[in-house]
């Protein structure tokens, strides 16, 4: 979903090592359709590993590096445990 | 029960049905179905993506048993020598902006099983797992 220069991913089911591909994927088209701040909805996410934070890391940072936004919104408890476990919850944004 | 997989990342889903269907039938409580479930995508990715030379297929054998009160894990691997537990620990408190982009996957299985161990037995990787079937809440 975009709005302006915001745009939407919404990730469903497993990023496990082929989603985080998908994840990447997905993060790179709005990059290159100029989105200046990306939401990674988590909610419809039933898992999250290493291979997706690490994917949410390089873009957070490449993102942030070039003065916009990457964050993730609306995990599971389940998901979130996993952010939370890796200190990955200052990605995190509250609404959304 | 014993699982025997490829190396190719396909074979994952065969493990998870293979975990949900033992699961199932020992009741075992979805926090530690959860766990176990990313111990073992950490470990495979690991292992599909470090283990091997060369294009071959190769088998590994993934055991899964309940015992006095845990579960139990264990990850046979024929690639090369590697014992994903001499990566040292992780300092998660570190800002996003100097996190390190390795080391995340061992952590993780660190905090989410209660043991890891590894052997190398022959020319096999054995990578086993615990973890208490009644955690405390945390």
């Amino acid at each position: 979903m975009i709005t302006g220069d915001s745009h939407e991913l919404l990730l469903a089911g497993r990023i496990d090592g082929e989603g985080a591909n998908q994840l990447e994927e997905e993060i790179l088209q709005a990059m290159r359709s100029g989105a200046r701040q990306i939401y990674v909805n988590l909610k419809e996410a039933t898992f999250l590993c290493s291979a997706g934070l690490r994917v949410l890391l390089q873009y957070w940072r490449q993102m942030k590096n070039s003065q916009r936004l990457l964050q993730a919104t609306r995990p599971s408890p389940e998901v979130d445990a996993v952010l939370a476990t890796s200190g990955f919850r200052e990605m995190l944004v509250e609404k959304i | 029960m014993e699982v025997a997989l490829t190396n190719h990342p396909e074979d994952k889903k065969r493990l998870l049905a293979a975990l949900n269907g033992f699961a199932q039938a020992n009741q075992l409580p979805a926090v530690v179905v959860r766990a176990a479930d990313l111990a073992l995508e950490e470990h495979l990715a690991n292992v599909m993506n470090y283990a091997y030379d060369d294009p071959r297929p190769h088998q590994i054998r993934v055991r899964l048993a309940v015992e006095q009160g845990h579960l139990l894990i264990e990850v046979e691997d024929d690639g090369k020598p590697f014992n994903p537990l001499q990566a040292s620990e992780v300092d998660t408190s570190v800002p996003l902006e100097q996190k390190p982009i390795g080391g995340l996957g061992i952590h993780l299985m660190r905090r989410f099983m209660d043991e890891l161990h590894y052997r190398r037995e022959g020319n096999r990787n054995v990578l086993g797992m615990r973890k208490r079937l009644d955690p405390p809440a945390t």
